[in-house]
């Protein structure tokens, strides 16, 4: 396990194969694809130098150069060899002094990621808004004045963050949408648009009169300075956050909630579409092609106007799980078709969408969810503004220092790889950009049939899961014939720094491949079980997204009990015999959980939940994801350590502390004994130091996890017994239930479910395996 | 019976609220009439103290300082020029009392300060409003003064005092509103009726905190205050309320009518019946009693062939015949055989405003008596019949059948004024209260009770005037008749002895709460607006009108402004500034917001005003050409819809973009190529339907547009009017626009827009007699179903042409009955109905109906016909066609009913203008083919609501000689002489000042004495008039009475009038001012006397 886990520190990346199956119906065995979970800007080892020069690259296939190139040294002109597509390649004069002792650092073998900083070239003034960051604040007011008053409160902290070069720009709506001009200095200046309808940019361009002290270019597309439109016009909008400070807190200090009436028996009238459409025109017109953000604080469902997701009448509910699988959400297909489009403009400027999405009820992420996946934004789903879960993610995003997002944005990633191994596509937070070629497989997956992505914003945690195809037919003699049984695979991803600069950072990986009958031991000791679980989480996610009919429980279960089937050591019909290698031994445990968790179960959750569950999933990296497939549970009691606990309604225990952390949600579990304890106020005695310090264990290792993750997950305290125990009791396996015949050990628990525990789950496993 | 739910909803839809004029008409009265007391007052060293509620009196000049002296730093020196003057109290007004003659207070600020209020008052009309309102001017010679009244000095003078002291201008509002907020009913009178209803044996109406004297105190008072009426808030004499409920006795019930009024018995002793009218002898002293001569049996003839005639007409004259146009002094002329050129200017009647004051009462001896020409100026008493204020017929007696009206050629119509203003002297309008079941009506026709119902069967039945029917009398209203037939309480009720009554109306005449008042401004502010300061003046305008705004809750205001998007401004206080919120969409237009844009004016006074301050500038760096005109007041509607109300837009250029954008439909605007090239008059007709399809749903909507068009261009008025038109409002149009010398008479129009009596949401109906009917209604209003006229809004300066059709015979003993019944919202929202009835004679005979007609009416429907065909004829058919109507009657008169037949031309003494305004209206501005299009469409856009008394000056405008005013002693009046519109009454050495209502034109002589220009204008010689001149008053005797004579005029016009200086030399000024020599030779028409000897040639052959 571990060397998959260095393998990760030094190439960001995790395959649930390692040893790859060397051709197609090998891989077709397997069950679970070929496939990358790679986080590009993922902090790399500290010796990691940053190059302050462009890369090298093949004339052939452009890929870049790489420790795993063969440079030929012995010829006067030094060339050097392309891994992927065996051209030969001579040095620049730059490179005229290197020698077998004096390598350039991407040649060092430690260095298959390696970073480039591109001289950029950036003639503007710093003025220029290309060069910075923009965000674009939208506001949802139909909300009642104490959730607007938090949402108030949040941002005027937030303010004071944004750095001082930044761009800020702000817009708010309910039943319309007021564009507000910052930067007109005599009075607030409102543009309001009507919400039931869609603007164009054009529109936009000409209606709020950015070409009246200008003449409009008669040809050509208008796209920010450099393209038709004044600073002026545009520094009406958008202003440095120095600038508009003061502006921008009077403004939010006095706003008010949507001041239409809302009669009693109808939602209000809420126009994200178009509120989130004007966002989109204006940065398009503004600032098109640099980094850009627009951050949609949303209270409510969109009622009115393009993306509406639900009526204004009350007596229609929102869609919940079972409307979309019967296709009785009468407005979902229209909304997501409205953001589909939307997404397409954000990624054609190189805009991010960012939903924080506040309110008991549901906002309409699972239509947005388009939008903010492709490109790449952050969500944020809570209950409340008023919520740790919306204030501390907020500040997150802006915060300074280690525990910064490093948000980086107008990534572009490409893929390049050896011409036996076809690219599927990627399930993650990035667009593809259509770029087809000879690598691109034919079956495709995420977006795939391309072989470049747009990743308008990016940050360290962003992690996608790319998806091959190996593409080598069946032959006797494949071993023997190949002179080599490396498949290569490089990443290349070009973005644009929080500092403004731009960067390539290139990961270049070898991969052993192995054909032919007894290949098993060898794909087994490549295996890596969490990644795999991750990748079937997505594939199951995705495809429980895109198909219809899809039925998940019976894929996730085939897909197991081939695995098992193929790999397991096992007397056929004799289900006793059954073992697994210690390579595999808890994935069946991964799937147990998979199929139990929220990503499956979807219908204890409502569209909202789970499209913001599976936006989350696509974009963290392994460990983070298998806590949310598998969520970790300590345990911390007076005579051990904090330890690992089974994730099993046999760990509670009276006198125990349980965490669990099931990603979103963090709960702090008292045992009977320990919450009477507490009650009684043991911890503030003198005497008791020993138990103030079990008690505040659990919350350390907490705050520690908080800190470092993205958004903030919700923490929940609880005690045995209590209400709020559910939080816990739903993740852990129903070893011990209702009707189950063993008692539960004293202070013991047990679970009020139906659901099989993971024993029998595992009976059944090793019966269908070895038939 | 009648049904004892009287009010049926038949003619006026519940909905309607009525209401508020009468309460406007009454501020403004108060106010001046406080006014009036003040400077009474002060001048006897005793001011009057101020109201009991402690209302503040802001000095008189808090008026007119608005007016002026706010302006816009240009505008200061521009205006106070003409308007200074006038008003040499200016600032300290107090302190200089204003000579009673001089009431109508400021003229300066007049037009809309003062002018106004002296309209107002002049229509006294609410009892309430009565107080005590010297009347102007002519009544210099009323006898009491404030301080002189015995009885009521006491109590009164507090009371009216109060009320007058604070607000000089016509604005009175306020005050009025305060008492009325005390007072149960929101009026005045109203509110003491309540009082009175509710215990007869309450004297003192529990009213308000006004003190209001006991009404026999009141009484008393009002008796000797005669002229002065009380004020309403006494409840005296205007409160003539009578209770329909139980309690019927009439308001002044005092009197002892014992039996029937057991209530009233209690009363202190009345001061006996009514007073009579204030007016009466005391009064009038200068009045001359003949006003009311019977019909003259005798068929006046003036005969342009005989000189004798001549004298006979001047005896007619002296024995007070219609005082209007003075009888034509050239009647000598023989036009026989004679050259026509014999006629000389000389001939032409001198178009004196007869300056002489006619008392005129309108019914005597059961007879309805001839109105005084609309022109003259008169004091209504009205005893039965309407006041020819409200209603006046084309014929004073109504031919019985229709064969005899087409025979004589003539029309029959009515041009009706519901809210005209009346002299300050006559009897306010009394408001009746029935209580929940609202006013008696016949049951059949709906026709309201008046005082020609006739009572039977000892007062259970009652037939109706208007169909016939005879109905059951309410229960109680019963009452029994005397030995004379008429109900023995017919004295005592206003709505069986007025021709003009006011009913409250209750609920069933709702559907929904009166509107508040809504005052929504609307500024362009494209580049060309701000760059003529159009924009700068509109604001400045706007923010010197707010503090004349009805104070109080029910008023509202909102301010936006346009280019080619849209702004609001949200002016709700709890903001720390205004914020603009900016409608972009101008196809698809909204309202940014529903609440907060349409705000109580207390509470966002001060925002108004540093945000009017801000405008200018915050768009002064505009560079958008575009204007969005329709989407703008589309928004605004919507902004509104939900109440109603006034929208008052401020217009620049051609509006260019957006819903109802307009193009130049002809070159630079510049009119109407030759005629005869592809129909002209095309271009007077709006381009398309858009804006006519908005005005629709504006109406419906109850929201009424004034446009100001301040303009240096074409903006195509003809499409633009149509919004004001059918919603009631008006059109103003300043062309061409100077910031410098506009500004005084915009912001003084939008002042009298905003504070002249007026009422909203109001539904019209006329009804008459069987036999008769409607056949058209025309005018500025809404025609949503065929038998009502709706008006979003209506004020005192609106007239409705009503022309009838015949559908049976008339029976020439019964007579003949017009009921106009207005159901109005006032302006503090309470719903009224203002019912008029005018009876009129019949006649079979032909002769007789020579006799009868009513030339200004009947001219002013040619006119406002001509107007009309204008959009929809080519130009000259409309000249024929009114050249035919002068011709056709004329020849009808000479076929049938001259004395003798002769070749000369001869005519009716009632119509003997006939063919000189006939002449005028040929010529005028609207009829001529080489006007701008634009002005013409104005033109015609203003005749088409325009009162008869405005209509003769418009036509045949008024000329007086000023550089001599100080040498001639004028008895009655300030205004001189007129002089008849010729160029040989113009010397070289002259300086003549001619007015048509609209503007002024001061034409200077080439070699005027140096002297007199110095006097006048303070320079030396004519060069240094520019076009940019302004007039401002200096310490001599003439530039005084050129002030005294300028605002005299504004006031009689209710409005500013521009100013302009036509120098002898300056080829366009001295040709705009001799195009109004009407009764010369000119390119648009034939001298005068070639036209009489044009229309004698063509009777001759139409004999022949």
């Amino acid at each position: 396990m571990t060397e998959f886990l260095d393998l990760e520190i030094q190439d960001s990346v995790r395959m649930p194969w390692n040893v790859l199956p060397g051709t197609k119906a090998h891989a077709a065995n397997c069950a679970i694809p070929i496939a990358a979970i790679y986080t590009p800007l993922k902090t790399l080892p500290e010796a990691t130098p940053l190059l302050p020069y462009s890369p090298l690259r093949c004339r052939g296939c452009r890929s870049v150069i790489n420790p795993f190139s063969i440079v030929d040294f012995s010829s006067v002109n030094k060339i050097w060899i392309c891994s992927f597509c065996l051209q030969r390649n001579h040095f620049p004069p730059l490179y005229q002094s290197i020698s077998e002792q004096n390598f350039p650092a991407e040649l060092f073998p430690q260095y298959t990621t390696i970073e480039y900083e591109t001289p950029a070239p950036q003639p503007q003034d710093k003025a220029q808004p290309g060069s910075t960051n923009v965000f674009l604040f939208v506001v949802d007011t139909c909300v009642i004045e104490e959730e607007l008053s938090f949402l108030k409160s949040a941002m005027l902290q937030v303010l004071g963050m944004v750095p001082e070069n930044c761009l800020i720009g702000l817009i708010t709506f309910g039943t319309y949408v007021h564009v507000h001009e910052l930067g007109f200095g005599l009075i607030p200046k409102i543009h309001v648009f009507k919400g039931t309808k869609e603007v164009t940019k054009d529109q936009l361009l000409d209606q709020m009169g950015f070409f009246t002290k200008r003449p409009r270019p008669t040809t050509g597309v208008i796209a920010g300075v450099r393209d038709g439109l004044s600073q002026e016009s545009v520094g009406r909008f958008l202003l440095p956050a120095s600038d508009c400070e003061f502006v921008l807190n009077s403004i939010l200090e006095e706003l008010q909630k949507d001041p239409w009436p809302v009669p009693s028996d109808q939602r209000a009238a809420r126009c994200t579409g178009a509120a989130l459409s004007l966002a989109a025109h204006l940065l398009g017109a503004c600032v098109p092609g640099s980094g850009a953000r627009i951050m949609a604080f949303l209270g409510g469902p969109s009622t009115e106007g393009p993306g509406t997701i639900v009526s204004k009448s009350l007596s229609e509910p929102i869609r919940s799980h079972k409307d979309l699988d019967k296709d009785s959400a009468p407005h979902y297909h229209k909304a997501v078709k409205f953001y589909e489009a939307l997404s397409k403009q954000l990624v054609h400027q190189g805009h991010v969408l960012d939903v924080f999405a506040c309110a008991l009820d549901q906002v309409g992420v699972a239509e947005l969810k388009v939008a903010v996946e492709k490109t790449g934004g952050l969500v944020v789903l809570a209950e409340s503004f008023g919520h740790s879960v919306f204030k501390d993610s907020l500040r997150c995003i802006f915060q300074a220092g280690d525990h910064d997002l490093g948000l980086a944005s107008n990534g572009i990633f490409e893929i390049n790889c050896s011409k036996d191994i076809k690219v599927q596509g990627i399930i993650g937070p990035c667009a593809s950009l259509d770029k087809k070629g000879p690598l691109c497989s034919e079956t495709v997956i995420g977006q795939g049939n391309t072989t470049a992505w747009k990743l308008c914003g990016l940050d360290k945690n962003t992690s996608l899961c790319i998806v091959f195809d190996v593409a080598k037919k069946e032959s006797p003699d494949i071993v023997s014939q190949s002179a080599n049984n490396q498949f290569y695979f490089q990443f290349l991803t070009y973005y644009q720094h929080s500092n403004g600069q731009m960067r390539l950072r290139a990961t270049t990986l070898s991969r052993r491949w192995v054909a032919g009958p007894g290949i098993k031991d060898e794909l087994i000791s490549g295996f890596d079980q969490e990644a795999a679980a991750v990748v079937m989480a997505r594939q199951v996610s995705f495809k429980m997204e895109t198909e219809a009919e899809f039925d998940p429980i019976r894929w996730l279960d085939k897909s197991l009990i081939h695995i098992c089937t193929q790999f397991g050591e096992y007397q056929k019909d004799n289900p006793s015999s059954f073992g697994l290698s210690p390579r595999l031994s808890i994935f069946p445990q991964f799937m147990f959980h998979l199929r139990r968790s929220q990503f499956v179960q979807v219908f204890n959750n409502s569209p909202d939940e789970t499209a913001y569950f599976r936006m989350i999933l696509n974009r963290e990296n392994v460990s983070n994801s298998v806590v949310m497939i598998q969520p970790s549970l300590i345990s911390y009691a007076f005579n051990s350590g904090p330890e690992a606990a089974l994730l099993d309604v046999v760990s509670i225990a009276a006198d125990k502390i349980l965490l669990l952390d099931s990603y979103f949600t963090i709960v702090v579990f008292h045992g009977a004994s320990i919450a009477q304890w507490r009650k009684a106020g043991y911890h503030e005695l003198p005497e008791h130091q020993a138990f103030a310090q079990l008690l505040q264990a659990p919350r350390s290792d907490t705050d520690a996890i908080i800190r470092e993750r993205f958004p903030v997950p919700r923490l929940v305290i609880c005690d045995q017994h209590g209400s709020q125990a559910r939080f816990l009791l739903v993740k852990l396996n129903p070893s011990a239930t209702y009707n189950s015949d063993t008692q539960a050990a004293p202070g013991g628990d047990i679970i009020f479910t139906d659901d099989v525990s993971f024993e029998v789950f595992s009976d059944h496993l090793q019966r269908l395996a070895v038939q | 019976m009648a049904t004892p739910r009287g009010p049926r909803p038949g003619a006026f839809p519940p909905n309607h609220n009525p209401n508020a004029l009468a309460n406007n008409l009454q501020n403004l009265q108060i106010n001046l009439s406080n006014r009036q007391e003040l400077s009474n007052a002060s001048s006897g060293g005793q001011q009057p103290p101020p109201f009991a509620t402690g209302q503040p009196c802001p000095p008189p000049s808090d008026a007119f300082q608005r007016g002026f002296a706010p302006p816009v730093a240009p505008g200061q020196s521009t205006l106070p020029p003409d308007a200074m003057p006038a008003r040499p109290a200016g600032p300290t007004p107090v302190s200089q009392p204003l000579p009673f003659a001089s009431r109508p207070p400021p003229p300066g600020v007049l037009p809309m300060g003062s002018a106004p209020p002296v309209a107002p008052g002049q229509s006294t009309l609410r009892p309430d409003a009565m107080p005590a309102r010297p009347t102007g001017p002519t009544l210099e010679s009323q006898p009491p003064s404030f301080a002189s009244r015995p009885p009521p000095s006491g109590v009164l003078p507090s009371s009216i005092g109060g009320p007058a002291a604070p607000r000089p201008g016509p604005l009175g509002p306020p005050t009025p509103l305060q008492m009325f907020s005390n007072g149960p009913a929101g009026n005045g009178p109203p509110a003491f009726a309540p009082g009175m209803m509710q215990s007869g044996s309450r004297p003192p109406p529990p009213v308000s905190n006004l003190q209001r004297p006991p009404p026999p105190t009141m009484l008393s008072s009002q008796a000797p205050s005669q002229p002065l009426k009380t004020r309403p808030g006494f409840g005296g004499p205007p409160t003539f309320v009578s209770s329909s409920v139980g309690q019927p006795g009439p308001p002044f019930s005092t009197l002892p009518r014992g039996p029937m009024f057991p209530g009233s018995s209690n009363m202190p002793p009345p001061p006996g019946p009514l007073t009579p009218p204030p007016v009466q002898g005391t009064v009038q002293s200068s009045g001359h009693l003949h006003g009311m001569q019977s019909w003259p049996q005798q068929l006046p003839q003036v005969g342009l062939s005989s000189p004798t005639h001549g004298a006979m007409q001047l005896q007619q004259l002296m024995s007070g015949m219609p005082p209007g146009p003075p009888p034509f002094p050239n009647q000598s002329m023989a036009m026989g055989q004679t050259d026509p050129s014999q006629i000389d200017a000389n001939h032409i009647p001198p178009y004196s405003s007869s300056s002489a004051v006619i008392q005129h009462e309108t019914h005597m001896d059961n007879h309805a008596n001839p109105p005084p020409p609309a022109t003259s100026t008169y004091i209504v008493k009205d005893n039965g019949n309407c006041s020819p204020r409200y209603m006046r017929c084309t014929l004073n007696q109504v031919p019985c059948t229709v064969d005899i009206l087409s025979k004589s050629k003539m029309q029959l119509a009515l041009l009706v004024q519901p809210l005209a203003l009346p002299h300050p002297s006559e009897e306010p309008i009394h408001v009746v209260d029935f209580g929940e079941s609202g006013p008696v009506r016949c049951s059949r026709c709906k026709g309201y009770i008046n005082p020609f119902m006739k009572f039977i069967d000892q007062g259970k039945r009652f037939i109706c005037n208007l169909c016939g029917f005879t109905g059951e009398v309410p229960h109680e209203y019963q009452c029994n008749l005397g030995p004379d037939g008429r109900r023995r309480d017919a004295d005592e009720r206003p709505e069986l002895c007025r021709g003009t009554v006011e009913f409250i109306a209750p609920e069933e005449y709702m559907v929904r709460d009166p509107m508040p008042a809504v005052f929504f401004f609307l500024v362009d502010v494209s580049m060309h607006a701000i760059q003529t300061g159009a924009t700068a003046a509109a604001c400045s305008a706007i923010s010197q009108v707010i503090p004349n705004l009805p104070e109080g809750p029910r008023t509202m205001v909102a301010i936006a402004t346009f280019d080619s998007t849209i702004h609001f401004y949200k002016l709700k206080c709890a903001q720390q500034q205004p914020s603009i919120l900016i409608v972009p969409d101008v196809q698809d237009v909204y309202t940014p917001l529903t609440s907060d844009i349409v705000v109580q004016l207390d509470e966002c006074r001060e925002h108004l005003e540093i945000l009017l301050d801000s405008i200018p500038g915050m768009f002064q760096d505009n560079r958008t050409t575009d204007s969005a005109f329709g989407a703008a007041a589309k928004a605004a509607f919507l902004a509104i819809k939900s109440t109603g109300g006034k929208l008052l837009v401020f217009q620049s250029i051609l509006p260019s973009i957006g819903i109802g954008s307009l193009f130049a439909r002809d070159a630079e605007g510049r009119s109407n190529t030759p005629a005869g090239e592809k129909e002209p008059h095309k271009l007077l007709q709006p381009v398309d339907k858009t804006l006519q399809t908005m005005a629709d749903e504006f109406a419906e909507y109850q929201v009424c547009v004034d446009l100001f068009i301040t303009t240096q261009t074409y903006v195509d008025v003809a499409s633009l009017s149509v919004v004001p038109r059918t919603t009631g409002g008006q059109v103003y149009y300043y062309y061409p626009f100077s910031a410098l010398s506009d500004l005084a008479k915009l912001s003084n129009d939008l002042r009298w827009n905003v504070t002249r009596p007026q009422g909203f949401e109001a539904v019209m109906r006329l009804r008459c007699s069987e036999g008769i009917q409607v056949q058209e209604y025309s005018g500025n209003y809404n025609n949503r179903n065929p038998a009502d006229v709706d008006f979003p809004a209506i004020d005192c300066d609106k007239t409705i042409m009503v022309s009838l059709k015949y559908n049976d015979k008339l029976r020439e003993e019964s007579g003949c009955s017009f009921q106009c019944a207005l159901l109005y919202t006032t302006i503090y929202g309470q719903r009224r109905i203002r019912v008029s009835t005018l009876f009129l004679p019949c006649t079979n005979n032909l002769t007789s109906l020579f006799v009868a007609p009513d030339l200004d009416t009947l001219f002013s429907c040619i006119l406002k016909q001509a107007a009309k065909e204008m959009t929809s004829a080519p130009l000259s058919r409309v000249k024929d066609k009114a050249t035919k109507v002068c011709i056709n009657i004329l020849h009808s008169y000479s076929m049938f009913c001259a004395t003798k037949s002769s070749s000369a031309l001869l005519m009716p003494e009632a119509l003997k203008f006939l063919p000189l305004y006939t002449l005028a209206l040929l010529k005028s501005h609207g009829l001529s083919s080489d006007g701008r299009i634009d002005e013409r469409s104005f033109w015609l856009n203003y005749v088409s609501p325009l009162p008869t008394p405005s209509v003769i000056p418009l036509i045949y405008p008024r000329m007086i000689v000023i550089h001599d005013l100080d040498e001639k002693e004028l008895e009655d009046s300030i205004i001189p002489a007129i002089i008849p519109l010729s160029s040989i009454h113009i010397s070289d050495e002259g300086i003549y000042l001619l007015e048509n209502g609209i503007d002024c034109l001061v034409y200077v002589g080439a070699s005027v004495q140096q002297n007199v220009l110095t006097r006048l204008f303070g320079i030396s010689s004519v060069e240094e008039i520019s076009n940019q001149f302004m007039l401002q008053q200096y310490d001599n005797q003439l530039s005084k009475k050129l002030n005294d004579v300028l605002n005299e005029i504004r006031r009689q016009r209710c409005s500013y009038l521009r100013l302009k200086f036509c120098k002898k030399g300056d080829s366009s000024a001295e040709a705009m001012f001799l195009s109004n020599m009407v009764e010369d030779r000119m390119p648009s028409g034939a001298a005068y006397a070639d036209f009489v000897a044009l229309i004698r040639s063509e009777i001759r052959k139409k004999k022949a």
